[in-house]
């Protein structure tokens, strides 16, 4: 009988999964910490409502964030990561669209850890941009935990940082991406 | 003796000066974030309205409603609470995949804790815009949110 219960669920999960293909979140989790060396205090945001998507057989993964939706400890921060540097009213979104290079070699179906190779096109403050990062995906339980880290130079994007807090702000930016994505029900 | 008294004089009010900006600079640097509970609602909508204007118009919308207070009645379709023990609420009509995203302010998650999925809310909280997706429906999103006491 638990065998039976086992095989109907295992199944209903199979079937779930090879249907759906892709991976979905909307609460994704994007974090960016800009502090430089010296600075004594952390120069770091963090947006907890990121879309994410996966094409499992494809591997076709893209995100898309607002930049208000960035919370920073101090209100001030937050105001001049908005006004002056991402410019939030004119860029309100970044994107990313890319893929899983070596996508064969995770198997979506059964439960492990895989490192993977994502490459694509980065934009921020309405410059795109061709970024690479290693990540690691954990499919547990027909769900799939996926983070991520890279650097980002803000030259790239357009950002420039001002004299005044250069011992502050780092030139470049570390990006850390953490989601739980479930299977999209069609 | 009156050069000396108008210097003094001067320097003193400089030092007044000086003094004023300093504690001025340094309590704007340390702003923090007004709890949004505290906060007067710029704006008081339904969920499924606040949606329909930002899909007939994004842009105006977006001007009209950014890094306003805006307080939305609405039905929860979703309640989900990360590794961290962040709430997120998820207001609307079940039938649309589009909501009203509200990330719950960390100090107010005890208020969260007890909504369930198809209570009838309101909430408060700060909008940061719309993220569209054509596959997963789009949705206007609020931070430092709170659920608002009837």
């Amino acid at each position: 009988m638990k065998n039976l219960v086992l095989f109907v669920f295992a199944f209903f999960l199979f079937a779930a999964i090879s249907h759906g293909q892709k991976f979905y979140t909307k609460n994704g989790k994007i974090e960016f910490d800009a502090t430089s060396g010296s600075s004594p205090e952390k120069i770091e945001g963090i947006n907890r409502n990121a879309i994410c998507v996966i094409d499992t057989k494809s591997g076709a993964i893209q995100f898309s964030v607002l930049m208000k939706g960035f919370a920073f400890e101090r209100s001030l921060m937050e105001e001049h990561f908005n006004e002056n540097y991402v410019e939030s009213n004119k860029f309100p979104k970044a994107e990313f669209k890319g893929t899983i290079t070596n996508n064969t070699t995770v198997n979506y179906l059964t439960n492990g850890t895989y490192k993977v190779n994502v490459i694509g096109k980065l934009t921020i403050h309405g410059e795109t941009k061709d970024v690479a990062a290693d990540g690691t995906m954990i499919t547990q339980e027909g769900k799939i935990n996926a983070s991520a880290d890279f650097k980002i130079l803000l030259s790239d994007f357009n950002i420039s940082i001002p004299g005044l807090v250069a011992d502050k702000v780092s030139k470049t930016a570390r990006i850390s991406i953490s989601c739980q994505l479930e299977p999209l029900k069609n | 003796m009156k050069k000396k008294k108008i210097i003094l004089y001067i320097l003193f009010s400089f030092l007044i000066i000086i003094g004023a900006a300093t504690i001025y600079i340094y309590k704007e640097y340390n702003r923090s974030h007004k709890d949004t509970a505290n906060l007067n609602a710029d704006y008081s909508i339904t969920a499924t309205g606040l949606i329909k204007e930002f899909e007939i118009d994004e842009k105006s919308s977006n001007t009209k409603y950014w890094d306003k207070v805006l307080l939305v009645d609405g039905i929860v379709k979703e309640i989900v609470r990360d590794d961290k023990g962040f709430y997120t609420v998820a207001l609307g009509d079940t039938s649309s995949l589009s909501a009203v995203r509200c990330n719950i302010d960390s100090i107010h998650s005890k208020e969260a804790a007890s909504v369930k999925k198809g209570n009838s809310i309101a909430v408060k909280g700060i909008c940061t815009g719309f993220n569209t997706d054509e596959l997963l429906g789009s949705d206007v999103i609020l931070v430092r949110s709170v659920i608002n006491k009837k």
